[in-house]
């Protein structure tokens, strides 16, 4: 038809297949062209109206959904961003950190879009969104045109152009040699660690911030699951390659600088760090601690040999969000618990990643603290009297409260208030939060002793099985109630500024007791005698 | 009648499971139980069956197996083997560590019939939202009401409630019992508003006995939150989900 409009006529290879076609008769023809015009006209009209109600559409749903953070004109400053870090993104900055476009590209794919809105799921659990930030995956609420036509809004918010250059190429990648792999941990040390730390944990030397003014913490590169856009070694090389934009994370394909890398030492470097990865500290859904029974070792120190053979258990931290004054961006995430005991004594270890040791006094931890340093610490909270087996009498776990049985014991260990000054090693009974008693740390007869080393707190815990003094007793109770609160002081925490733990579980697995074989035997004879019994009956009546 | 009979007899045998428990402070674990319960009831249904004219038929091959000659290894088998699983399931049971304890908790209990906030005491009955009642007659001063209500749900609840209102909020991993979801049929859709009023102002620390253990960590808001503010959250949750509140008279 927009041949026949150009040339007045239907072109001959047209005219000759079908003749219908052919119009003759000039009227005919110029009705023809108006209907073809109208048609035309017809249809822009259409499509630029899809097109205005696709914007409208994502424009309602942004609202509903969207602007409680990213705000009401998606300044990134909507009710809730006073309490996120990270914040929620400026989305009419035009600066996107999730993006598969060369670091020289400022514009990511609608693909990038779509794959932060729309989340992932992995492979247990349920939808995720960009992880370890409040963004959430949005395709279990939204359909997929929906997710366009927010993604149609976002751009008309950002003013975004499409991209001029395509996502970056993946199809490089090798398994690097051993060669390979030694140069990529020397070049991980050169051009990573001043962020990242030596050993990946984010505990860098550098303070960083982003480019809408918020505290960035370099991520900690042993745990995967809080990669916000994949921890595979392609998602890994297309961070190296990209960079983080509106982040210090620089991109390391960028020949103009230094540091850059060539695409083999980029693919190498993202195996490296995707083989940081320590699946011990991360938190799984239902897990119970160990204490082990040893038989001569006294591992009152950090580092002693027994704990690396002792089974960890990790649990998630959550913020203190429960009564004023209230934490609301914690930097430490998740927590390890390992424990012994033998005849005498009980050992516990509390580790976890801390990006900063907050030594007050110290000129490096005042370069990285956000705000006023106070010390690191954790505490171990037991209810007073250990709950029966059903546990109905559990203590409120807020540091417990005043009815019978509300009473809870705290060991509550900090690093140094002061370079020189020794850890401090407090003992508490409280009965709720405002009834809070300081005990005699001695007489307890707990001792602790802490170790920080390259992003890692390590804390053992040491208690007589039986003390004198009223308060928890190990008394041959296969579970243990426990919960934990830590602080990392620089990131102001301190008070009831801390992120802590629910109630968990600690399984004391004894040398094998004759008492696991009393129920199975007990079971066994018991369903022997009931069918016994039918058998007989049947017989009788048979 | 003869059920009346296994009944009794179920009864003193659990007696007899419980005996050690209370004399010697090695009670029964409660998954043990719920398994003694299951067996002896797929026991009485063959019992009683197997003596039921109309379901002969039924039980037949289980009959024969008692009774057949021919049947005299199966027989020993069944009646060997049948105590033996029962006693390994139970012997794993005993020796799974990785399971913490259950808990048994009461998800919605009753609430009082009244209780003190704001310095005065609130009568559960007639406590209703002031709001509602603008909801027909002023549109606009409505949506104005739960657009507050929705920024006080994003600067108070969101990190557990979720920015869906699904439960799932950034903060809701680590904690036990995981947070409620406000959005399906389960949980606001069927409490009355001021049942939902009650549960904010009063928290995890205001539930009744019969949710104890205080597990909790539901904020007690009334320290935090005025009245008002509170009455406007509930606006907002409900009209997020398209839930309405349960009323007396439906
Ligand atoms: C609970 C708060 C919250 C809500 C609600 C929310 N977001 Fe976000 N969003 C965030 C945060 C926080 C970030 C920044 C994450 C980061 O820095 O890695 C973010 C980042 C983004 C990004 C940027 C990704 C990038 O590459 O930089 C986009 C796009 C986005 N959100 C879209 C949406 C859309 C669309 C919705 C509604 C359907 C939505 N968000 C709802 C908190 C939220
Ligand atoms: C100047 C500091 C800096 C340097 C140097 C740096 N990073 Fe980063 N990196 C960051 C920051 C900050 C973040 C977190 C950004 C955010 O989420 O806002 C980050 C995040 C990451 C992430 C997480 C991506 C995700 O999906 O969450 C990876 C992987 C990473 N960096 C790898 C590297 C590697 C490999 C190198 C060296 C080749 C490197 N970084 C060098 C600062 C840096
Ligand atoms: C620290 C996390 C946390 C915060 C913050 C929080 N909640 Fe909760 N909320 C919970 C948990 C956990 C439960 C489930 C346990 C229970 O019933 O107490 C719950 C239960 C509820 C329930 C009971 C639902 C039902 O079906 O019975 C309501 C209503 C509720 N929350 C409203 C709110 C409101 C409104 C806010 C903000 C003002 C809020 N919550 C803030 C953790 C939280």
């Amino acid at each position: 038809m927009i041949f026949y409009n150009a040339l007045g006529q239907l072109p001959e290879f047209l005219q000759r297949k079908r003749p219908r076609f052919a119009l003759e008769d000039f009227s005919a023809r110029r009705s023809f062209n108006c209907a073809v015009l109208l048609l035309v006209l017809f249809a822009t009209l259409v499509s630029s109206n899809v097109c205005l109600a696709s914007t409208q559409i994502g424009k309602d749903i942004y609202q509903k959904r969207c602007s409680w953070c990213h705000g009401a004109n998606g300044n990134g400053d909507g009710p809730a961003a006073a309490y996120l870090n990270p914040g929620p993104r400026d989305l009419t900055s035009g600066v996107f950190k999730w993006k598969s476009t060369p670091f020289d590209e400022p514009m990511p794919t609608d693909q990038d879009l779509r794959a932060s809105i729309a989340g992932h799921k992995p492979a247990t659990g349920t939808l995720a969104g960009l992880n370890g930030t409040s963004m959430p995956g949005w395709s279990d609420v939204l359909s997929d045109d929906e997710i366009t036509s927010v993604i149609d809004y976002i751009k008309e918010l950002g003013g975004l152009d499409p991209p001029a250059l395509p996502s970056i190429e993946l199809s490089g990648m090798t398994n690097p040699t051993d060669a390979e792999k030694a140069r990529a941990k020397e070049l991980f040390k050169d051009r990573c660690s001043e962020c990242h730390g030596a050993e990946g944990r984010g505990d860098g030397t550098k303070r960083l911030k982003d480019d809408w003014g918020g505290r960035t913490w370099p991520r900690d590169l042993t745990k995967p699951w809080t990669f916000r856009a994949g921890s595979g070694v392609e998602a890994i090389y297309t961070r190296i390659t990209v960079g983080i934009p509106g982040t210090q994370m620089p991109s390391f394909a960028d020949t103009r600088s230094k540091k850059a890398l060539t695409e083999a030492e980029r693919w190498a470097v993202a195996d490296y760090v995707a083989s940081l990865a320590n699946a011990d500290t991360m938190p799984v859904a239902g897990a119970v601690a160990r204490a082990a029974r040893i038989e001569t070792e006294t591992p009152a120190m950090p580092d002693d040999p027994a704990w690396s053979k002792a089974a960890g258990a990790a649990f998630y931290l959550t913020p203190q969000l429960i009564a004023d004054e209230r934490l609301f961006t914690p930097t430490i995430d998740s927590i390890v618990v390992k424990a012994l005991y033998n005849e005498r004594d009980f050992f516990m270890l509390i580790e976890w990643h801390d990006r900063t040791k907050s030594l007050p006094g110290d000129s490096l931890a005042a370069s990285l603290a956000d705000g006023q340093v106070y010390p690191d610490g954790v505490a171990v909270q037991f209810p007073s009297a250990l709950p029966d087996e059903d546990n109905a009498t559990l203590p409120p776990f807020g540091m417990g409260g005043k009815e019978a049985n509300g009473a809870v014991d705290i060991w509550f260990w900090q690093a140094q208030a002061k370079p020189g000054n020794n850890e401090t090693l407090r003992i508490l009974q409280a009965s709720g939060p405002q009834k809070i008693k300081d005990m005699d740390t001695n007489a307890s007869g707990v001792t602790a002793i802490g170790n920080y080393d390259k992003g890692v707190w390590r804390v053992v815990f040491k208690r007589p099985l039986k003390t004198q003094t009223d308060g928890m007793q190990f008394n041959g109770r296969r579970f243990i109630t426990f919960s934990l609160a830590a602080w990392d002081g620089s990131n102001a925490e301190r008070g009831s500024k801390h992120t802590l733990t629910p109630w968990l579980w600690m399984s004391m697995t004894g040398p094998p007791n004759k008492s696991i074989y009393f129920w199975p035997a007990a079971i066994g004879i018991l369903s022997f005698a009931i069918i016994w019994l039918i058998f007989r009956n049947t017989v009788r009546r048979g | 009648m003869r059920l009346i009979k296994y009944v009794f007899l179920l009864a003193v045998v659990f007696a007899a499971l419980k005996v050690p428990g209370v004399l010697f402070a090695k009670p029964l674990p409660v998954s043990m139980l719920q398994m003694f319960f299951f067996f002896s009831a797929v026991v009485i249904l063959l019992a009683m069956t197997a003596t039921d004219e109309g379901a002969a038929g039924l039980v037949q091959p289980v009959i024969s197996l008692f009774i057949d000659p021919s049947y005299t290894i199966s027989r020993a088998v069944v009646i060997i083997i049948i105590p033996l699983i029962a006693a390994w399931i139970t012997f794993a049971a005993v020796c799974d560590e990785a399971a913490a304890p259950p808990i048994v908790r009461s998800l919605h209990p009753s609430p009082p019939s009244a209780f003190t906030a704001y310095g005065r005491t609130i009568e559960m009955a007639g406590l209703a939202n002031p709001y509602r009642a603008i909801e027909k007659t002023d549109e606009a001063a409505f949506r104005g009401l739960v657009l507050e209500g929705g920024k006080l749900y994003f600067k108070n609840c969101f990190f557990c409630h979720g920015a869906k209102l699904d439960g799932a909020g950034h903060f809701s991993q680590g904690l036990t019992p995981l947070p409620l979801p406000f959005k399906g049929t389960d949980t606001i859709a069927q409490l009355q508003e001021s049942y939902v009023f009650w549960r904010i102002v009063k928290g995890g620390p205001g539930l009744p006995h019969e949710a104890t253990p205080w597990l909790s960590a539901m904020p007690a808001w009334e320290k935090m939150m005025t009245e008002d503010e509170v009455w406007k959250t509930t606006l907002f949750i409900y009209d997020y989900t398209d839930n309405r509140s349960r009323s007396w008279a439906r």
